[in-house]
């Protein structure tokens, strides 16, 4: 489990990516889905997400069809980033 | 009316002209691999990139190595003379000669390069296709369709419907496109371009190719195709135009859109889907497009799906040009009675269709080939199909005679009830009034309808409430133009909802990110202007891209980027499948809309149509000739007598396709509205306007 810090982190960087103007990290639930039902995000939203890990977190995503595990949750993408970045 | 295809021409990666392409088809020789005349830094990305450079282009056609021609002209150019020399028009036919250019890119190869000075005349679609007519000096008219990937097919509708109504005598109408880094990186931030040559409805095939090119054909109506003793290479038969009304980049898993479109075209043409001998699929290769793509042939045709083949293997996809490229490879399959074959596939995915390979050359052919229908899908859902059959002169469709009148109930003062789904179950086009399947057009019986305007709303600038209107989750990726856009449609459409008999549907934001209460009209199509799009976007993902070298492009800034993004966004929001589509000529933009609005409001293919006007003006851009604004007129086709209420303005007639400005419009509108005065007439550019007292009309109800 990735710690507080970086869940609080990678909200932020949701936040911004995919412009979620209204919303602050503390409203949004780690656990929580973030598409379908949960934020209502879609596929351009996923593909931020992955120009996110890499230009952030120097992890490069060859296959968008990985994104569907690893953006599951904020916790999920967190737990993912912890273990895998370069930067 | 029959419209023949007279002339075609079409230059790809697969070759310069006609002969070319067809020998490359049948040699199974591809034209997708290593970039060349293109500077990019992926290397990693191939194309069908034509084997061309700009100034070997220009020698060709005699034009100077030093006057600035964005590629697509050149291509374009290079397409329409074959097109023209085929069928030997030229300055000496007299009569009404129109060109229909379908480009999204426009002179971006060369706005690429001076960002960030853009010269607008360049950048516009509007003005290279401009370049194209002026080369050849015999086009009275020039308008341009820009909705992404299925441009060229539009264009080849709209073309059609002018000779129909009797506005055009010849139209040569296509596509022109060129390669540039601009939509390279756009489509690779999409993560949609294969690093292999693309395999349409392959299992394993991972995202299309991009191409270039531009196919153009010539359509004049059989009466004057005879008359001046044109040979006709086939017969635009059947079309049609639906939105597929789900997101601005993805397609629907179930393709209604798509399904829409091929359902439509077939009807027209007066045909039955086992008639349909061959289908050249959108096919670009994406997992995405050839699933929903198989998934609407499926519904169109059962088990009996025909041969069915993608060339983009052969071309890569050339985006804008696409639609004019493939009717023309598809008019030399009807010619030459070959089938062109799905290159590169070989394994089956149960998602998908099993196209067409090729079989044994001893293998006997398997029928003639008739009837193809053709299939071009664009960003935003703009899905379009042609039906191109062979000639055979007195007609062989199996017209539908008896059942139906070809009229709709707009005709016969019924109000449709607002519970029957749209006319249009989708196809503005083919689909009309749900009680007539199919059916001959009601081109022989006089129009006797006005089109009146329903509702209107004229916004300008930055500074307007839009909450009331979308949820700001939803209008969270929208930049000004595209919530403009809505909220300007939205108010004009809720205006019309007063009127007898529409469909409305529930619109509107309320707290808890719902939809309220607030009704609107939902209209049959949707025709929107736009002379730049969202530039904002466009300059975003332009500078981006300068400033990053190609790396690191956000997909958001460029799926908003086409010109048809406020067009489709509507109906997107609206769920509206009816027709849609996208006109970027400059000034010339709402003109040509509003004919395209009024020709099939006259016809009786739709009764309701929301017409809009929507530009965006950057400081890089403050030369354009149109303004800041948007504005959305929602017009209905009544009958001559009764039931269009009291005071109404009419649109009379519009004379041409030529320079109207949206403001000019709106104020003119507004002063005949507000008018104490009687009757009257009065012209606004090419439009007339008419304003109709209230005594005469509710003496008739």
């Amino acid at each position: 489990m990735a710690n507080e810090q970086l869940i609080l982190e990678v909200k932020e960087k949701v936040i911004k990516a995919v412009n979620l103007v209204d919303l602050n990290p503390e409203d949004i639930d780690a656990q929580a889905p973030i598409f379908g039902e949960g934020l209502g995000l879609d596929s351009i939203d996923a593909l931020e997400f992955i120009l996110l890990l890499e230009r952030d977190y120097g992890i490069k995503l060859k296959n968008p069809a990985e994104g569907k595990q690893i953006f599951k949750s904020i916790a999920t993408m967190a737990d993912y980033i912890e273990k895998n970045r370069t930067k | 009316m029959r419209i023949l295809i007279t002339g075609a021409g079409s230059v790809s990666a697969i070759g310069l002209n006609k002969d070319d392409t067809v020998r490359s088809l049948r040699e199974a020789r591809s034209g997708v691999g290593p970039l060349k005349h293109l500077q990019t830094v992926h290397d990693n990305l191939p194309c069908g990139e034509v084997d061309l450079s700009d100034d070997e282009m220009k020698a060709v056609l005699g034009i100077p190595a030093e006057k600035p021609v964005p590629r697509t002209s050149l291509l374009g150019i290079i397409a329409v003379k074959e097109a023209l020399e085929q069928a030997g028009v030229g300055s000496g036919l007299p009569g009404r000669i129109v060109l229909i250019n379908g480009t999204t890119v426009g002179g971006m190869d060369i706005t690429e390069r001076t960002y960030p000075k853009v010269d607008t005349r360049l950048h516009d679609c509007g003005g290279c296709t401009d370049l194209i007519s002026s080369y050849f000096g015999i086009f009275g008219e020039a308008t341009t369709i820009s909705t992404a990937c299925s441009s060229a097919a539009n264009a080849i509708i709209f073309g059609s419907e002018l000779i129909k109504a009797g506005k055009a005598d010849v139209v040569v109408a296509g596509g022109s496109e060129s390669l540039t880094r601009y939509h390279l990186n756009g489509f690779n931030s999409l993560m949609i371009l294969d690093s292999q040559r693309c395999r349409p409805f392959d299992a394993g095939r991972a995202g299309l190719n991009l191409g270039e090119g531009a196919g153009f054909v010539v359509l004049e109506s059989e009466a004057h195709a005879e008359a001046r003793g044109a040979r006709a290479l086939a017969e635009l038969s059947g079309y049609a135009n639906a939105c597929d009304a789900f997101h601005q980049t993805a397609t629907s898993p179930e393709g209604a859109g798509a399904t829409l479109a091929m359902r439509g075209a077939i009807a027209m043409s007066g045909l039955e889907p086992s008639d349909i001998d061959y289908v050249n699929a959108h096919g670009t290769g994406t997992p995405n497009n050839d699933a929903t793509e198989s998934a609407a042939l499926r519904q169109v045709f059962g088990d009996a799906i025909p041969p069915v083949s993608s060339t983009k293997s052969f071309t890569g996809h050339t985006t804008s040009a696409s639609g004019g490229i493939e009717s023309v490879i598809c008019i030399e399959a009807l010619q030459k009675q070959f089938l062109p074959v799905n290159l590169g596939w070989e394994n089956s995915d149960p998602d998908c269709i099993e196209p067409y390979v090729g079989g044994s050359p001893a293998a006997p052919a398997r029928r003639p080939l008739r009837h193809i229908l053709c299939n071009s899908f664009g960003f935003g859902g703009n899905d379009s199909a042609l039906v191109l059959s062979v000639p055979s002169p007195g007609g062989n469709s199996p017209m539908c005679q008896e059942e139906c009148s070809g009229r709709g109930p707009i005709f016969s003062g019924t109000p449709r009830p607002a519970n029957v789904p749209s006319t249009a179950v989708g196809s503005g086009i083919a689909g009309r009034d749900p009680g007539c399947k199919i059916g001959p057009r009601p081109e022989d019986e006089p129009s006797d309808c006005h089109i009146i305007v329903r509702g209107m709303r004229y916004i300008e600038g930055a500074d307007f409430e839009w909450k009331h209107l979308l949820n700001p989750m939803k209008a969270r990726r929208m930049g000004t133009l595209m919530r403009r856009t809505l909220v300007a449609s939205l108010e004009a459409l809720q205006q019309a909802s007063a009127g007898p008999g529409q469909k409305a549907g529930r619109i509107g934001a309320t707290s808890s990110g719902g939809e309220s209460g607030q009704t609107a009209l939902i209209p049959d199509a949707v025709i929107t202007a736009t002379g730049l799009g969202c530039m904002e976007n466009s300059e975003k993902f332009l500078s981006a891209m300068l400033e990053s070298g190609e790396t690191m492009m956000s997909p958001t800034d460029f799926m908003q980027s086409t010109h048809n993004t406020p067009g489709s966004l509507i109906s997107i929001h609206l769920g509206d499948h009816g027709y849609n589509s996208t006109y970027s000529h400059g000034e010339s933009s709402l003109a040509s809309a509003l004919t395209d609005a009024f020709l099939q409001l006259k016809s009786g293919h739709i009764r309701t149509a929301l017409v809009g006007s929507h530009d965006e003006i950057t400081p890089n851009t403050s030369d354009y000739p149109v303004p800041d604004g948007s504005l959305a007129l929602v017009l209905e086709a009544v009958p001559e007598q009764g039931q269009s209420g009291n005071n109404y303005v009419e649109i009379a007639d519009i004379k041409a396709i030529a320079p109207l400005g949206a403001r000019n419009l709106y104020d003119a509108i507004l002063r005949l509205q507000e008018a104490s005065s009687k009757a009257e007439t009065v012209s606004c550019g090419p439009v007339v306007l008419r304003r109709s007292s209230g005594e005469e009309a509710s003496g008739n109800e």
